[in-house]
């Protein structure tokens, strides 16, 4: 965890310490913040507001750009209505009031949810999303032979659709992974710059016909420099109900999905996850025989 | 600080059934007066309570009213945030820019922790956030306000929260599917189905306690 405080680096420290268990490494200027960033990841950034080189709001414009998901507590006894957040509409951050008589003890309460729950993040998350993220820790994708019979799977479903874009993906914490990928070289992307963290919380397929023509994404310059204006995106659903990943399609002009198309979509998605399943059957009752 | 096993939140004037502290609602419909209706009376305050809102597009004054026009002296449990008009007493603050959801998320964070000073229970609503949902470019920040500032004071604290959505409005967006999004998210849905002179129809969805369909004249 990075403490950014002129005076008190060690009384936020303590507070936070206390509570999370975690380690901290402290900085006192938004440049020294700066370079702490750039050579380690954190769980959690909380600093003050006012630093002698700028403002805590210039170091979550930092944050925000350079580790988009990492939560931040801005400490201070500054109030809001003080606060300059012209240039940082967006910009959400946790405020907390250091005059309470509870600080403290909200301070390290509140470092602990934010990291445990990662609240920060530009999406919603399902209300299972713990569950979720198990059910897709139990397929161990890194051992499954599964590549090739993706690749040949999402050549196919470019094919049948005619898109300049098919993908395979699962939805982890942070960033969506691609297993296969067709008519683009992508490895993952941050979750919240992804369209398939919405689709995923829908149970039937969702198109976006044009994003530059939907809010939730038209601002959104990863997809514009992909080249991506328009999505259809099926879910990949395990026999539990958890959806773990999103077979898609992906266009680089505006372009619509009749309900044939839907269910062909989700047809693929269903044969995707039989073919991950019975992977993942066949490695479980290979590996006794091995061991033995 | 701990997250709280506390009592569970009534709301008399729709149903005799109650709703679990840190429940989380999203309240869907057509019709706004219906909407605004059902709204204030989920964020009715009780002697031990606080009501925290968030006005869009309804001046502190409006709010009052719309407490009171329920129970007499219920807006003196409220602290609001107006969107739409000056703060005319201690009790209400005015946002300058719904659009600047860093600093609304600052001050709806701020004035929930200093409720909680006086009394640890609280009632918090957004009306509306379709609005913001409307006038903001990038939707994710929505999101990210939600998560941050609203949900998350549900989890830690002794509260029930309201996010009111209108359906019919033009958020730039498929509202379905960001209703779809949403609900996923909150503990559970109230969606008013149906609102006319013999009454209104709620359907509910998700909330331990209510009863899948409510009937209620408000």
């Amino acid at each position: 965890m990075l403490i950014v405080d002129e005076d008190e680096a060690s009384d936020i420290s303590t507070a936070v310490e206390a509570e999370s268990g975690l380690t901290t490494v402290d900085a006192d200027t938004v440049k020294g913040a700066t370079e702490a960033l750039k050579n380690d990841s954190f769980d959690c950034i909380v600093t003050r507001y006012e630093l002698t080189d700028g403002t805590g709001m210039d170091l979550v414009n930092t944050v925000r750009s350079e580790a988009p998901q990492t939560p931040v507590v801005l400490f201070t006894d500054v109030p809001p209505s003080e606060i300059d957040t012209a240039s940082f509409e967006d910009l959400i951050v946790e405020y907390l009031n250091s005059d309470l008589p509870d600080a403290h003890d909200r301070l390290g309460f509140i470092v602990d949810d934010v990291i445990s729950h990662s609240v920060q993040v530009g999406f919603m998350a399902p209300e299972n999303e713990e569950g979720r993220l198990e059910a897709l820790s139990s397929y161990d994708i890194e051992e499954l032979p599964i590549e090739e019979s993706f690749s040949r799977l999402s050549d196919l479903i470019a094919s049948h659709f005619d898109a300049s874009v098919s993908f395979i993906g699962l939805i982890e914490e942070k960033q969506e992974n691609f297993l296969a990928c067709t008519g683009a070289d992508w490895d993952s992307l941050t979750r919240e710059k992804t369209i398939c963290t919405h689709s995923m919380l829908q149970e039937d397929v969702m198109v976006v016909e044009d994003v530059r023509e939907d809010s939730r994404f038209s601002e959104n310059d990863t997809l514009e420099n992909l080249g991506i204006r328009s999505y259809a995106g099926a879910n990949m659903t395990t026999p539990d109900g958890h959806v773990i990943g999103q077979v898609c399609v992906l266009d680089d002009k505006p372009r619509g999905y009749d309900a044939d198309e839907r269910a062909e979509l989700e047809q693929f998605a269903e044969t995707v996850m039989e073919i991950l399943e019975l992977r993942d059957t066949l490695q479980t009752a290979q590996k006794p025989e091995a061991e033995a | 600080m701990s997250r709280s096993q506390s009592a569970a939140f009534g709301i008399d004037q729709l149903t005799d059934a109650e709703i679990e502290s840190g429940t989380s609602i999203l309240l869907t419909g057509e019709d706004t007066d219906a909407i605004e209706s059902v709204f204030y009376r989920l964020l009715a305050a009780e002697d031990n309570e606080r009501s925290i809102v968030l006005a869009t597009d309804d001046d502190g004054r409006s709010v009052t009213r719309a407490f009171d026009g329920i129970e007499s002296g219920l807006s003196d449990r409220a602290e609001i945030l107006t969107c739409d008009g000056p703060s005319h007493s201690d009790a209400v603050t005015a946002i300058e820019d719904l659009t600047d959801l860093t600093a609304t998320g600052m001050t709806f964070s701020t004035v929930v922790a200093n409720a909680q000073q006086e009394t640890p229970r609280f009632r918090a609503g957004i009306f509306l956030a379709s609005s913001i949902c409307g006038a903001v470019d990038d939707t994710r920040s929505v999101y990210r306000f939600l998560n941050s500032n609203f949900l998350t004071e549900l989890r830690r604290g002794d509260g029930l929260g309201v996010c009111a959505i209108d359906t019919g409005a033009d958020i730039g967006s498929s509202t379905s599917s960001i209703v779809a999004g949403l609900e996923t998210s909150f503990t559970g849905r109230i969606d008013i189905a149906d609102s006319g002179l013999t009454g209104t129809t709620l359907e509910t969805s998700g909330i331990d306690g209510l009863p899948e369909t409510i009937e209620t004249n408000l």
